[in-house]
């Protein structure tokens, strides 16, 4: 009984120095997958956030103290990710979080994040299911599937109007959420679904699934796809010889700065079509600096993935700063009123949570990324159809 | 039917790989009467041995799987020797729980050596593509077809013809009366074992290049050659081959005509379907 108390007393004081030695900087907890299957975005967050934080530390950092990142690295699972919620909020005692990165992860942490009364900021989470619950501490400040769809369907109107499409779509939060957004979509369009088919990222044999798609023979094809499993389905598709007139996506994996490098697809990544939420050549003021400032420090140009984690950390300490306070209610509702008119993530306000941000598409063209759509942002012209295998 | 015909193609380039893994484990199962639960953990280590070759000394993988074969080889009879020849004669509860916990801690070790990260090894090969007629296959895939066969040739033959070999039908057949024989029980049993582990290491370099590597890719495999060795009657090695073969149709003929999602399903389905009509195998032979 008294070595129980001895414990006791230990373990709290423990708690109290620790957090004592926590006062000297401000933490803010993030999670996200810097290692696993979705390892090359967990390291974009990462360069995304790191360069953030030394831009808000050079600033003075947050509440006159230095700012600090409490990472948690989710492995790329959710229930890594909701570990973290624990280890971070529990035990780290961080007043808020950014992440996860994946879908799936996120839509995992939701209801532990809100269960604990802790403002998170969503950076890339497309599924729009993260934002279902309707809780007050839960903001996004990325464009969601719906928007992936609409713009998507869009430029397809813009573009050639064509009349039928085929889903292909990975099967966890990310590439369902897609799928059932697309599918709306298309129908609203008056676009007939030839095929739907699902596959599981892991395995990498889509052959079956590609020959399927063949056989329907869409002129569009909207693939749901992290990076790994967009290489080999774009290698799989030369193999199978598949010839549709446009390869679209839901960003992604057909957006990562890898795919249309060796490491990624290369080659079989031209033509693709993808969404995209910022890219270097954004109009948006600060675009460029921060584009210039990422290759110098990781020699590669940043996709939209590096971008929203850093806007999500600029987003939450000017929060912070504006709640004056480590109160996670105050930082909450700081959050709710922040109406940042000119980031470089573009217009910053939340509305019940979601940030209103617009969309862009994007085909890789020689190797490069070029906006073609809409009008008013494109770089380059849309090439339409995509040549055949056989003539590339 | 083209499409058919290729579906088979692509199930059976699958198939002998599979094959190769159900063979490994059915020769452990005939001789021991252990079902190694680790076996998709060895394969999980046979790659990353042929990874780390490919990553370092830039060895291709079609030639990375010997040495990493090798390799796994004598760890295989190591393991033989420190862990499961202690469980022997005991009761199958603690063979299971003896193979898991080899299976855990191998692919937990994999994890913190490797991190959770997925690694690709994008040679050359796999980005090229043969064609015959109507039909086209990946070259890679192709090659691994090719050498995956021709081991399991050899070891048909070898367990039909050497002396080794008889002396493992022997023990296969009658444990007691093998070692009253003259031959030498724990030297079969870890010579088994450890040609066992080389398989499922030869099946892993093979594999590498077309799969993403992680530390849980091992994981499947052990489910899938229990069906083969299932579906091929308990313990007989041909048996097995032949289950890989038909494993690898069924996923790809159903991932065609049904969609992805159903192959495990009917992996399954196929195992309980065998395990309740035909409990000797599909192809009816008891053992090796």
């Amino acid at each position: 009984m008294r070595l129980k108390k001895v414990f006791a007393i230990a373990i709290a004081s423990a708690a109290l120095i620790s957090s004592a030695w926590g006062q000297a900087t401000t933490r803010i907890g993030v999670i996200t997958s810097l290692t696993g299957s979705q390892a090359a975005f967990g390291e974009a967050h990462k360069n995304g956030y790191s360069i953030a934080l030394d831009e808000i530390n050079a600033k003075g950092g947050v509440l006159g103290k230095k700012l600090e990142l409490d990472f948690y690295d989710d492995q790329s699972k959710p229930d890594q990710a909701v570990q973290g919620v624990s280890k971070l909020v529990d035990q780290d005692q961080v007043p808020m979080l950014l992440g996860s990165y994946s879908s799936e992860s996120t839509k995992a942490i939701v209801p532990a994040v809100a269960q604990r009364e802790t403002p998170l900021i969503i950076p890339t989470a497309t599924a729009d299911n993260v934002m279902d619950s309707k809780s007050p501490w839960i903001f996004r400040i990325c464009a969601g599937a719906n928007d992936y769809a609409k713009a998507t369907i869009g430029f397809l109107k813009a573009n050639g109007a064509p009349k039928t499409m085929a889903i292909v779509y990975e099967n966890t939060n990310f590439g369902q959420s897609n799928m059932k957004a697309m599918t709306a979509a298309a129908k609203e369009a008056g676009i007939n679904l030839v095929a739907v088919e699902s596959y599981e990222a892991k395995s990498p044999d889509y052959k079956a699934v590609l020959q399927r798609v063949k056989q329907a023979n869409p002129e569009v094809i909207y693939f749901c796809s992290y990076l790994l499993d967009a290489t080999t389905l774009m290698r799989q598709s030369r193999e199978v010889d598949l010839n549709p007139k446009y390869y679209t996506s839901a960003g992604t994996g057909f957006a990562a700065a890898e795919f249309p490098t060796e490491k990624g697809a290369g080659k079989n990544a031209d033509f693709t079509f993808s969404v995209s939420q910022w890219l270097p050549s954004a109009k948006w003021a600060g675009s460029k600096e921060f584009d210039a400032e990422y290759f110098k420090r990781f020699n590669s140009h940043p996709q939209y993935h590096a971008m929203q984690a850093y806007a999500a950390l600029k987003v939450a300490a000017q929060a912070i700063n504006n709640a004056k306070s480590l109160d996670p209610a105050k930082i909450r509702d700081a959050i709710k009123n922040i109406d940042l008119a000119s980031t470089s993530f573009g217009h910053v306000k939340f509305d019940s949570g979601q940030n209103q941000h617009p969309v862009l598409i994007t085909q890789i063209q020689n190797g490069q990324y070029r906006v073609v759509f809409p009008a008013d942002a494109a770089e380059s012209k849309p090439i339409i159809p995509a040549p055949a295998w056989s003539k590339r | 039917m083209i499409r058919f015909f290729q579906a088979c193609a692509d199930g059976l380039l699958t198939g002998a790989l599979y094959a190769l893994i159900g063979m490994g484990l059915a020769l452990i199962f005939g001789v021991m009467r252990i079902v190694n639960f680790a076996h998709g953990a060895f394969l999980m280590v046979g790659m990353y041995a042929t990874y780390v070759l490919f990553d370092t000394f830039k060895l291709n993988p079609y030639i990375g799987f010997l040495p990493a074969g090798l390799a796994l080889f004598l760890f295989g009879w190591l393991i033989y020797l420190v862990l499961i020849r202690p469980v022997r004669d005991r009761s199958h509860f603690m063979q299971i729980l003896m193979t898991t916990g080899i299976g855990l801690i191998l692919t937990d070790s994999a994890q913190l050596i490797f991190k959770a990260d997925y690694r690709q090894t994008n040679i050359d090969l796999i980005n090229r593509s043969v064609h015959i007629g109507p039909f086209g296959a990946n070259a890679a895939e192709v090659l691994s077809f090719a050498i995956a066969i021709a081991f399991v040739a050899g070891l048909y033959f070898f367990v039909a013809r050497s002396l080794t070999g008889q002396a493992l039908r022997a023990i296969s057949q009658s444990p007691e009366v093998a070692p009253l024989m003259g031959i030498n029980l724990t030297r079969i049993q870890g010579f088994s074992f450890a040609l066992g582990i080389a398989l499922a290491g030869v099946a892993g370099g093979l594999l590498l290049p077309r799969l993403y590597l992680f530390p849980g890719v091992g994981e499947d495999y052990t489910t899938k050659a229990f069906v083969m060795v299932v579906l091929g009657g308990m313990g007989s090695i041909e048996g097995a081959a032949l289950g890989g073969l038909v494993l690898g149709l069924s996923e790809s003929l159903t991932s065609l005509y049904a969609g992805n999602q159903w192959a495990l399903i009917v992996d399954f389905i196929l195992f309980l379907l065998v395990l309740s009509f035909k409990p000797s195998g599909i192809f009816g032979r008891q053992r090796a």
